[in-house]
């Protein structure tokens, strides 16, 4: 493997890592205030258990994305010194203000976690509020600097230099928006499929059954909400995409000819190679209409454009087919869950509740399928069409090592904060703690 | 506007410095402590810091935006040539954080809190070693800056730039300065039993602060680093450090007087003098290389850039200051404010 391979895959692995710490540290916030809220409301102690136990979690997951965090603003530098040299500057703004949010957030945090019974019983759940408002901006802050790597804007690049540099610009790329809106959707649904999946394996296994459906109800709003609203975002990012990077549309559908009224593939197998796409279900006319809201609206394919600024074409469909299959699954089953609030017989059943257990991953492994996309879309440009990754690579060689070293560092992290987690839920079971 | 982006840049080396030093020094004097102490600091730290230690560490990712958008440049020689050392910084930022929340979060306390305690103040000791070393190694005249990678070996360009007998000593300057000023700020939160168990400690520190500083200067003056033979030669740093050492005096009188806020504010002027004494020795040089030397200024970004940096630091600088500030306050980190 060469020293660029070894730097995307570091990237690839602290940013998978780190968007679950950071998604579940801004999201969960949310379902701690709604808890705390029903507690201050109503005196029922059960909700003063589960907003502790919630906050925990908040604490744990707050303090892993920090530090991943933190790795990745100096990873940003030490792999791709290139690209920082010139980028950043221009996407100072974003990180300077998520620097702020993400301050706010942590001071917010002290407060709610140490404030117990120390501060005005009002004001200490308005802090939670605050960590939770801070953790969703920087969360936005962060997508947009992204944005800008596929939408650069803000300077003239002039015989390879970036002058005119207008940072806020920048921060307001053309694709700040779609960005910032899906992703925001994809973590409240995520985590909240995540966390209400891991509440329904409790009721399913009998424990503690009363609190566990309060916890499951709380969690599962947002996330079904949020899994509603997200076609619409995706439709706006589709339209988007199509418009600015032709060539990322063409390598999610892995759309290799140009064609007026062209299909939409469902699944596939691609083999990149031959440039074909066999096994797949096509429904005729739907790419032309998703891309451009027209069903003889010509869409360019792959063949059309030079090979050497081509993504990966495999990768970036089946990740993108894996993300909208999710996606569709976890909106139907919103529905499901809506539905259940009338059918309360539902609620009765196992089944209910384990299909809900099983669900608790996907909302997660569709978030990082995204990212995929959207990330292996953008190459081989690190700055879309201005500077290629394997520029912005740094020279020091030998990043293989650097690679293995963070992938144990991870793995070993992840195994730990999941057997934490696991301690957690078991000491909310147990009668005589708390 | 460069100038509120200097002081901004300044303020929070200095609050880094003082304040993760401070909560870096708790593991270490954690670390260097009986058995019985142990326990007891591990309670007193998670008191005094846990509220606070998380904003404590933003400070060094302000640090590192601050010179990636306003000084490109200078921040590009950094993680090209210390990619070593400042990965070592992460992975033990990392492992310590880590090891915080679990040892105070876990659902059950049993044997894995002894883990959770040796990861703890092992990678508190470690984490500002290789802190220092890599400011160290920016002011030992070892880098080597060049565009011509295949003529050099990689020893010479990535490791020995920072693993030389200046950056390790630096690296160790730093880790003792930080067990000073965890010494310090614990003193003033134990009861009155414990407190001599804290002063003896920061008695300790403090003699490793001054010995460690006096053998960086007669190694880097033996070794002839320019750094070193400029720092003694120029009044106002002497003058600094001299200033610094004199406060060590009073330092004792107001521990001996349980006077908490006089003793504190005293140590960090001294950690702060010393830091400022470091800063101005060659200031805008602050990358003294084999080959050449880097003028902070001269990387700084176009104006635009520079004023729109500006302004976000003052915006954020007026929601997080009273924040942190309340928040301290709130739990009587700086206890200072009331009494």
């Amino acid at each position: 493997m060469d020293n660029l391979d070894a730097a995307r895959l570091q990237m690839a692995f602290t940013l998978i890592f780190h968007i679950v710490f950071a998604c579940v540290g801004m999201v969960m916030p949310f379902f701690m205030i709604v808890a705390h809220k029903k507690w201050l409301n109503t005196k029922d102690v059960i909700y003063l258990k589960l907003t502790k136990s919630w906050q925990k979690g908040v604490a744990i997951f707050f303090v892993v994305g920090a530090v991943s965090g933190t790795a990745l603003s100096f990873e940003l530098g030490l792999l791709w010194p290139e690209f920082m040299k010139y980028a950043g500057p221009i996407i100072g703004m974003p990180f300077s203000l998520e620097g702020a949010a993400f301050f706010v957030e942590a001071i917010a945090l002290g407060f709610y976690l140490y404030g117990w019974d120390k501060i005005p019983e009002k004001f200490h759940w308005f802090t939670g509020v605050i960590v939770g408002v801070s953790g969703v901006a920087s969360g936005i802050l962060v997508v947009s600097a992204n944005g800008w790597m596929n939408a650069p804007s803000g300077f003239d690049y002039i015989n390879g230099e970036f002058v005119n540099i207008d940072p806020i610009k920048a921060l307001l790329n053309p694709a700040w928006f779609t960005q910032a809106l899906h992703m925001t959707l994809a973590a409240f649904t995520a985590t909240g499929f995540a966390v209400a999946g891991i509440h329904a394996y409790q009721i399913y296994k009998h424990r503690h059954v009363e609190l566990h459906k309060k916890a499951f109800k709380i969690a599962i709003t947002f996330g079904a909400v949020a899994a509603i609203l997200q076609p619409i975002s995706g439709d706006l990012s589709a339209k988007d995409i199509a418009k600015r990077q032709p060539i990322k549309l063409a390598a999610m559908e892995a759309h290799y000819e140009t064609q007026k009224g062209a299909p939409l593939y469902i699944g596939g197998i691609v083999n990149g190679e031959t440039r074909e796409v066999t096994h797949k279900i096509e429904i005729p006319k739907a790419l032309s209409f998703l891309a451009f809201g027209d069903f003889d609206a010509e869409v360019k394919g792959l063949n059309d454009f030079p090979k050497d600024v081509q993504p990966n074409v495999p990768i970036v469909h089946y990740a993108f087919q894996t993300m909208v299959g999710l996606g569709t699954l976890l909106l139907i089953f919103g529905l499901v869950f809506f539905v259940s609030l009338v059918k309360k017989s539902w609620w009765t059943k196992r089944k209910f509740w384990l299909i809900f257990a099983l669900l608790a991953p996907l909302g997660f492994i569709a978030l990082e399928a995204g990212w995929i996309v959207t990330e292996v879309g953008r190459q081989p440009w690190i700055i879309h069409n201005i500077m290629k990754t394997k520029d912005a690579v740094t020279p020091m060689p030998g990043m293989i090592y650097s690679f293995y070293m963070y992938m144990g560092l991870y793995a070993i992290l992840t195994l730990a904060v999941t057997w934490l987690m696991m301690r957690q839920i078991k000491s909310l079971n147990h009668p005589n703690l708390n | 506007m460069l100038n509120v982006v200097l002081f901004f840049l300044m303020v929070s080396l200095l609050l880094y410095v003082i304040l993760a030093g401070a909560d870096f020094g708790a593991g270490i004097v954690e670390l260097f402590s009986t058995k019985k102490n142990q326990q007891l600091t591990k309670k007193t730290i998670y008191r005094v810091m846990g509220p606070v230690w998380e904003a404590n560490h933003i400070w060094i990712i302000i640090l590192v935006v601050i010179l990636w958008v306003g000084f490109p440049e200078f921040y590009n020689v950094l993680v090209v040539y210390l990619h070593i050392p400042l990965t070592l910084v992460l992975l033990g930022i990392t492992m310590r954080g880590v090891a915080f929340v679990f040892r105070h979060y876990d659902a059950f306390k049993d044997k894995s809190q002894i883990l959770y305690d040796w990861m703890f103040r092992f990678s508190s000791l470690v984490t500002p070693i290789f802190l220092g070393m890599t400011a160290g190694s920016m002011l030992s005249g070892q880098l080597v800056i060049t565009d011509d990678y295949a003529n050099y070996n990689f020893i010479d360009l990535f490791v020995q730039p920072w693993f030389n007998g200046f950056s390790i000593l630096v690296g160790v300057f730093f880790a003792s300065l930080c067990a000073f000023l965890a010494s310090i700020l614990l003193i003033g939160e134990s009861h009155a039993n414990d407190r001599k168990v804290y002063v003896s400690k920061s008695e300790k520190a403090t003699a490793a602060v001054v010995g460690i500083g006096f053998i960086i200067i007669c190694y880097g003056f033996y070794h002839n680093i320019t750094f070193v033979t400029d720092f003694i030669k120029n009044p106002v740093t002497v003058g600094l450090v001299i200033l610094s050492f004199i406060l060590i005096f009073p330092l004792i009188i107001s521990i001996k007087k349980a006077k908490k806020v006089t003793t504190r504010m005293l140590a960090g002027i001294q950690v702060s003098l010393i830091l400022v004494a470091a800063f101005v020795t060659h200031f805008p040089v602050l990358i003294i290389a084999y080959n050449k030397n880097i003028n902070l200024l001269e990387t700084a970004s176009p104006d635009k850039v520079i004023n729109v940096l500006g302004i976000s630091l003052i915006i954020g600088g007026l929601v997080i200051l009273p924040g942190l500030f309340h928040l301290m306050k709130s739990f009587k980190m700086i206890k200072v404010l009331d009494d």
